[in-house]
């Protein structure tokens, strides 16, 4: 249920962002793709669009909004769920509703916008899927734009941070068939997040070395995590010294990705965008320094005995 | 006649043992068990390299020691019994469809996934998922009995469709998340959003639950169904109470955002 930011821009004329503050955050989406552009179907652009914020605190982004609805901190699962009972025509008391710290009447008023509009849009930040929760606020968000297409068309897209995280989700997409959380012990991907995530591998100690490119997580992880990090052999590739560079047994520096580097980046809607040196840099790419890596480690014997192979997992069920 | 595992040495990484399954054990002499391949990390082993083997050619496998990084303990067994001294890592008894599993200790997240038929008794603390569906399946565990007397994670009971878990100790968020039939018996509470999006099912609580709020009270009442499950889970130790004189049990009905026909019991004591 997610379409390009092409579509929004020509189409969207209802935009959710929930949990984001995407007037500081995301300072130019406003203007070159949700709310302020006119297009052949929003000829008055601004004005033919309806924009709901919702967030735990009236951040910048709530004087572009039309409607700005405060929840209450940890209550969006509880909110969206609301809606998907209400876009039924469930009854819900008003006093559940009031303890998520919205009214029925703005409640009544966003179920009315969302299936007389003609296409509407969620956006969610780290105010959604990374308070207590976690996955399975996204998963609210998403299963009310998807049964909101029982009524109209909407979709829902998550608000991307750094750089190019979108682009390690779809390349792991399309090698692997899963986004993250995927371990390769078995000579085939599996997927497990939580088991095999990055962050739950660390903080329980489960790997004996790291590598780490273009990330930071000496900077966001929990401090077990780093712990567990500073015990084993990590090594860092950035063209930065990172918190995580500090604590590393090795760090190479390389080049930046889209000033010195070419190559491609996924914008937030998965849309590959090529990517053209301006400067030459004295370091390596990231991609330089993975092939010499790889080239070292495929002159090393097989880990596997003579003849074997490894073996699947089957059902056996 | 057993089969005694002691572990020799912690695994530093995650030890994948399926093998360790009365059901890949029962016909195998004492040297074809010490040969049995484990995955530590992604390198294969022999069993023997982390376990101490005495016995062979038997259903019943005691397991001695600290295994929080032995995964797989148990994976899809049919029959025989799997007793485990010390604590275990995930996916214990995942996918099994007879047999029993006893834990003297701590268990770990995943335990009885997807189980379709046997019992599991963690007599210490467990982590999340238990009896749930792995990522992307419609269902968890279809039939079969989990109990656990300490206290329990995330997700317990995540798409179960039939079943009974039953929990000592108090649960974390998203008890019986997106339930599709069973019963789970937490005999200590849970926290948040418990039965979030179930769609059928039975959760019965003894201590008051912060509810959901697509979820409507329906009333006051003594079901029958209480004094059968009572009766047989009488043998495990576990008391659950049904008589009128004792109290009553507060139907929720919910979640209406599915909407489901799921149902939450409270207990109020007289």
């Amino acid at each position: 249920m997610t379409c390009t930011l092409g579509e929004v821009k020509q189409r969207a004329d209802f935009i959710v962002y929930w949990g984001g503050n995407p007037a500081e955050c995301h300072p130019r989406h406003f203007t070159k793709y949700t709310i302020m552009q006119k297009s052949k179907f929003l000829p008055r652009g601004r004005k033919d669009r309806t924009m709901v914020l919702v967030d735990i605190r009236e951040t910048k982004s709530a004087k572009a909004a039309d409607i700005f609805m405060q929840v209450k901190p940890g209550k969006d699962f509880e909110l969206i769920t609301i809606l998907r009972a209400l876009i039924k025509h469930q009854h819900v008391g008003d006093d559940q509703i009031a303890e998520t710290g919205v009214t029925r009447e703005m409640l009544d008023d966003l179920v009315q916008r969302m299936k007389s509009c003609k296409f509407g849009c969620f956006f969610f930040g780290m105010g959604l899927s990374m308070t207590r929760g976690k996955h399975m606020n996204s998963a609210a968000l998403l299963t009310l734009a998807a049964e909101m297409n029982a009524f109209t068309k909407f979709v829902a897209m998550p608000m991307r941070g750094h750089g190019n995280v979108t682009g390690a989700d779809v390349i792991m997409r399309w090698q692997t068939g899963y986004p993250f959380g995927i371990t390769f012990n078995r000579g085939y991907p599996r997927y497990n997040p939580g088991e095999f995530s990055t962050v739950d591998v660390l903080v329980r100690g489960d790997c004996d070395a790291a590598f780490i490119i273009g990330a930071d997580p000496g900077a966001t992880m929990p401090q077990p995590a780093i712990d567990h990090l500073k015990r084993i052999p990590t090594i860092c590739l950035d063209p930065h010294i990172t918190h995580t560079s500090k604590l590393a047994r090795v760090h190479i520096t390389t080049a930046a990705q889209g000033i010195s580097a070419p190559g491609t980046a996924y914008r937030m809607d998965e849309l590959p965008l090529p990517l053209k040196p301006a400067l030459k840099s004295p370091y390596p790419t990231d991609e330089d320094v993975v092939r010499r890596i790889n080239k070292a480690i495929s002159e090393k014997p097989f880990w596997l005995p003579e003849g074997s192979q490894p073996q699947m997992i089957t059902a056996q069920v | 006649m057993t089969i005694n595992l002691h572990l020799k040495q912690a695994p530093s990484v995650p030890l994948e043992a399926e093998v360790l399954s009365p059901n890949v054990m029962a016909e195998l002499s004492n040297s074809e068990i010490r040969a049995l391949v484990v995955y530590h990390g992604k390198r294969q082993v022999p069993l023997e390299e982390f376990f101490d083997v005495d016995g062979e050619r038997s259903y019943e496998l005691i397991i001695h020691g600290e295994l929080n990084k032995v995964r797989l303990i148990g994976r899809a067994m049919s029959r025989g019994t799997v007793t485990v001294h010390g604590s275990v890592g995930m996916h214990l008894g995942a996918l099994m469809t007879g047999g029993r599993i006893e834990v003297h200790g701590d268990a770990s997240d995943w335990i009885g996934a997807e189980m379709k038929n046997g019992f599991i008794h963690v007599h210490g603390n467990a982590g999340g998922q238990i009896g749930a569906a792995y990522r992307g399946a419609l269902a968890g565990m279809k039939n079969g009995t989990i109990i656990v007397d300490g206290s329990a994670g995330l997700e317990v009971g995540m798409r179960m469709r039939r079943g009974t878990i039953i929990l000592g100790g108090p649960a974390k968020d998203f008890t019986g998340l997106q339930m599709k039939g069973g019963t789970i018996i937490l005999q200590s509470g849970a926290e948040i959003r418990t039965g979030a999006w179930m769609n059928r099912g039975t959760i019965i609580s003894m201590k008051p639950l912060q509810m959901m709020p697509t979820f409507a009270y329906a009333s006051d009442f003594n079901p029958t169904f209480t004094n059968v499950y009572a009766k047989q889970l009488k043998p495990h130790g576990i008391d659950l109470p049904f008589a009128g004189s004792d109290g009553t049990y507060q139907r929720f009905a919910g979640d209406l955002s599915v909407p489901g026909k799921g149902e939450i019991l409270v207990w109020q004591p007289a």
